[in-house]
């Protein structure tokens, strides 16, 4: 187990370090750096933006130094301007946009993040699974066709669409303020009730919105599972032998049906960070997937490095998580190499 | 005591510069509540010694305008934290700024003295205070110009190029506390324009606030230390980041404008507070601003209709486009707001740029084929395109200046921009392009099929609607028209490469202008013109890169360029002015098709003073600067009376 472990780790850190070349890479790939792109921008809205200090300013961030030397220097494994401070060392860099260091343009929004994407992944799965039940051991019901209905529906739906819609409608029966996490008043208010209960009242739309799809999403697979479980012969067998209804379900088909949703975790856990972009992005929530997005947009390097290496890291972790809680549900998993 | 014999002085001397004014002038300058805690524990003066002893006193009557009261917040929206320099932009205070007809009038400056364009006398306002309290003197241009421009580490490249004359600086004296003059052996009429626009140069800084970042009146070792704690390599670097007057992103830094920031970045809502000390006053003894704070809200683009329509804003206008109209109507009875509806001066919302510098030779020929251009604006039915796309509201013709302009003449807008599919046909056929192929389409000299790649920013969707329907105009007369969107930065690289063969986008930007004002968007001058990205280059770095101008045409702009650069006397101007738009008619070399296009702006019904209707621009308005946004000032609630 423990031998296990240390591959998985080593095996962890070498891809990381392969990943963070290619980001780098990526993100440097468009024509162009984050000052030209800041002077191009100001100038196609009109402002007569001057080049003159451009020059000093590529020199400031490092833009004029050649691109291995910027990659070494961000990930800490060169000496840089500050000496040896990277990603490694625990320095995340320097927003170019923000003009702050990346901890504290990521650092609010990512609490901002989490709690959305929790709140929406508890949603989702508090609806889903027990519509998910009830649709698969009352198959060909009213109940269970109109579930699967709202479903597709909720699957089809483009969710930006939803969001606006809900939005102006939110807005106009309950005054909810539009976008946001909270009513613009509070944002320069201390934390009090009032203000939790405007950030809760401003949840509903993005959790209601980026957790339809994913809701009907997995109600159909969790169905489809309970379904393959249902009419296998250790759950007749189990009813046969007059094990009561809801015992016969939960003790063993259920258990079944969610090592698919434990494997999941390894997606789960960096969605909680990069997922509902798009929502976000037309909700106007404080979260990471605008930063991000702009930050792709502007070539603000780090930001974006710092961003899309923090998904990384959560993916590997939660593929690890994933594995070894695996193992512990399901006593048939194995770890280690085949036959070990 | 003191204070007292000031007040009636201040008060007599308000009274005097303001003859027109009511009597009201003689109560004196009435204290602001929101600064009334403050004065009274001792942590800020009175009134009467922040403002300074010649101020400006506005003529509210003048323009149908109402003496205001102080309070409230007026409430907008930026997309994110950089476009707070929109409030820098529309807080509007430079040292000279043009005023609601565009006639240039001292605004930071008490008065300048202009002899034939070479010498110029500034003279500041005896008593004006930085936001601080901290004198505003020459001081603070001596430092700008010596340990900022001057300074080989702050400005590698030496003084902005407004400074330069054929290459000359000026010889600037700093006479006394509160004179300047800065002369030129040859005329500089770019100058004072220079200083008004909306991203002015600014040629002055507080001193006494930066000295403390300057290694010259710093300790070195401890600025280092600063500057690595912000983790910037050098002085310079850190003197650099905390001077941003524009950008508003340095909370310590005192300002003169009409507020101040005070909410440090990043955030979701930034503050912005009223200057204590600013410069100009009321007839009746108001300090302006009138309103306490503007609050700017950060907020997706797209939300900003759909906000407005909430009730979420007092002031909006960049942002919202005319497809927002409806939503932004809809709101309105409902959430105690208006929509204004301006024309946007911009000389064409649409304008068809062929690149006479493209690097494709059969293209670049017939491109400089004026017969060409003038065929393809002939066979664009611009009626259609307004009828389609701008409710019919704008106004058809050539990218050109618009009726508000004294510039401005008929025969420009009009000349060669008609609807005349036949002539079009003629045209063309005489430029060379007589061979088709079956399916219509015309065949250029070299056999190719006569395809017209037009490359357009993605995410301008007004102007791909209208490429669309060009498209159709266009192929009536055997030219394929292909629509390639792009994205910005990479749409000005390919341009600036040459790789571009045209590229719709908008027209002049500043279409209200003065003969005063420098005619940079009508001569190969710059490169981010798409119609002569490689000549443009050529000027702006001096013949280091691009092409000189080889095409006798477009030689006689640059000679009525030149004429505008080195004349002082307004007449000789203005005819460089007209000469550049004839020849910009004539010659099609952009080609424009409806201009006017309208720019929502959305006001709070309790906002008071602002003009109805008027012209909207970036460039020379300053988006609402010109309109002077600190003599807005709400209403009382149950003041229900129609704004003028």
């Amino acid at each position: 187990m423990i031998a296990y472990l240390l591959r998985r780790l080593v095996t962890m850190l070498v891809t990381l370090l392969v990943i963070s070349a290619l980001v780098f890479i990526i993100i440097k790939l468009p024509p162009g750096d984050f000052i030209s792109n800041q002077i191009d921008e100001l100038r196609s809205q009109g402002d007569d933006a001057s080049t003159a200090k451009a020059e000093m300013l590529r020199a400031e961030y490092g833009l004029d130094k050649p691109i291995w030397y910027q990659y070494a220097t961000w990930v800490g494994l060169w000496p840089g301007p500050h000496g040896l401070s990277g990603l490694l060392q625990g320095d995340w860099g320097w927003s170019f946009e923000y003009q702050v260091p990346v901890r504290d343009v990521v650092g609010s929004a990512l609490a901002m993040t989490m709690i959305v994407n929790l709140a929406t992944i508890i949603f989702i799965h508090i609806v889903a699974i027990p519509i998910a039940i009830y649709s698969a051991t009352h198959r060909n019901s009213i109940g269970a066709h109109l579930a699967t209905f709202l479903g597709y529906i909720g699957l089809a739906t483009p969710s930006f669409l939803l969001a606006l819609a809900l939005l102006f409608y939110l807005n106009r029966w309950f005054g909810i303020s539009v976008g946001g996490l909270m009513d613009p008043q509070y944002n320069e208010e201390p934390w009090s009730l009032a203000k939790i209960g405007s950030v809760v009242s401003h949840l509903i739309v993005p959790v209601v919105v980026i957790g339809l799809a994913g809701t009907a999403g997995m109600i159909r697979r969790m169905r489809a599972n309970l379904l393959d479980e249902l009419n296998k012969q250790y759950t007749v067998t189990a009813k046969a032998k007059g094990l009561p209804p809801t015992r016969a379900l939960i003790k063993y088909p259920f258990r079944v049906t969610l090592n698919p949703f434990v494997a999941d975790i390894g997606n789960i856990l960096p969605s909680i960070v990069s997922g509902s972009v798009l929502v976000s992005l037309v909700l106007s929530l404080p979260t990471v997937g605008p930063i991000l997005l702009q930050a792709l947009k502007m070539q603000d390097q780090y930001l974006a490095g710092f961003i899309l290496m923090f998904v990384a890291l959560l993916t590997v972790v939660g593929m690890l998580i994933a594995d070894l809680a695996l193992a512990v549900l399901d006593p048939r998993i194995r770890l280690g190499k085949r036959g070990a | 005591m003191m204070s007292l014999a000031r007040t009636v002085w201040m008060a007599c001397l308000v009274a005097l510069a303001t003859s027109l004014a009511p009597a009201r002038a003689e109560t004196g300058l009435l204290e602001q509540p929101f600064f009334k805690e403050r004065v009274d524990k001792g942590e800020l003066p009175p009134i009467a010694e922040r403002v300074p002893r010649t101020p400006i006193v506005v003529d509210l009557d003048d323009r149908k305008r109402t003496i205001g009261r102080y309070g409230g917040d007026l409430r907008t929206l930026a997309a994110k934290a950089r476009d707070l320099r929109y409030i820098t932009v529309s807080g509007y205070t430079r040292l000279v700024g043009y005023d609601e007809t565009l006639t240039l009038l001292p605004d930071i400056l008490e008065s300048v003295d202009n002899q034939g364009d070479r010498v110029f006398t500034f003279t500041l306002r005896d008593g004006h205070k930085w936001s601080d309290g901290e004198p505003f003197t020459t001081e603070d241009f001596r430092y700008y110009w010596e340990d900022i421009a001057k300074n080989e580490e702050l400005s590698p490249s030496g003084p902005p190029d407004i400074f330069l004359v054929d290459g000359e600086l000026p010889k600037v004296e700093f006479l006394d506390d509160r004179h300047v003059r800065y002369s030129w052996s040859k005329p500089n009429p770019r100058f004072l324009p220079s200083l008004a626009m909306p991203r002015p140069v600014y040629i002055y800084a507080p001193a006494h606030y930066l000295k403390k970042f300057h290694a010259k009146y710093s300790d070195p070792e401890a600025l280092a230390k600063k500057a690595a704690k912000k983790k910037l390599t050098s002085w310079a670097a850190l003197h650099n980041k905390l001077e941003d007057p524009y950008g508003a992103s340095n909370v310590d830094m005192p300002t003169l404008d009409p507020w101040r920031i005070v909410t440090p970045a990043p955030a979701q809502r930034f503050i912005f507070e009223r200057n204590p000390y600013f410069h100009r006053i009321d007839a009746a003894g108001h300090q302006l601003p009138y309103v306490d704070r503007v609050v700017v809200d950060i907020a997706a683009g797209s939300l900003f209709a759909a906000k407005a329509n909430a009730g979420e804003v007092d002031i909006l206008s960049r942002g919202l486009a005319t497809t927002d109209v409806p939503v932004l109507k809809q709101g309105e009875a409902a959430h105690d707001y208006k929509t204004l509806l301006w024309p946007i001066a911009r000389g064409s919302a649409f304008a068809l740029y062929p690149n006479l510098t493209t690097n494709d030779p059969v293209w670049r020929a017939l491109l400089r084929d004026v017969r060409f251009r003038r065929g393809l604006s002939l066979a664009i039915d611009r009626h259609t395109l307004n009828n389609a796309l701008w409710f019919g509201l704008g106004t058809e013709g050539n990218n050109t200046v618009r009726p508000e302009s004294a510039l401005f003449s008929d025969t420009n807008l009009k000349q060669w921009a008609n609807y005349d599919v036949d002539e079009a046909n003629r045209l063309l056929d005489a430029a060379g392009l007589t061979e088709r192929e079956s399916s219509g389409t015309r065949l250029l000299p070299d056999g190719r099929p006569a395809e017209l790649i037009v490359e357009v920013e993605g995410e301008a969707a007004d102007l791909i609607d209208a490429l669309q329907i060009t498209a159709e105009f266009l192929a009536d007369v055997g030219i394929k028209l292909i629509i390639k969107p792009q994205e910005s930065a990479n749409l000005r690289q390919r341009s600036y490469a040459g790789q571009t063969v045209m590229v719709a986008a908008q027209g002049l930007d500043n279409a209200i202008p003065t003969a005063l004002m420098q005619p940079t968007e009508l001569a190969p001058v710059r490169q981010d013109n798409f119609a002569w990205p490689k000549w443009g280059q050529y000027a702006e770095t001096g013949g280091k890169a691009g092409e000189p101008v080889d095409d006798p045409g477009a030689k006689l702009l640059m000679d009525a360029y030149d004429r505008w650069m080195t004349s002082s006397e307004t007449s000789d101007k203005a005819r460089a002015w007209q000469e550049l738009l004839r020849l910009n008619a004539e010659n099609q070399w952009t080609i424009g098709t409806v201009s006017g296009a309208i720019q929502p702006i959305v006001i709070s019904n309790r906002l008071r003073n602002v003009p109805n209707k008027a012209v909207f621009s970036w460039e020379p308005t300053a988006m609402l600067g010109a309109y002077r946004v600190d003599e807005f000032y709400f209403a009382d609630e149950d003041d229900a009376g129609p704004s003028q």
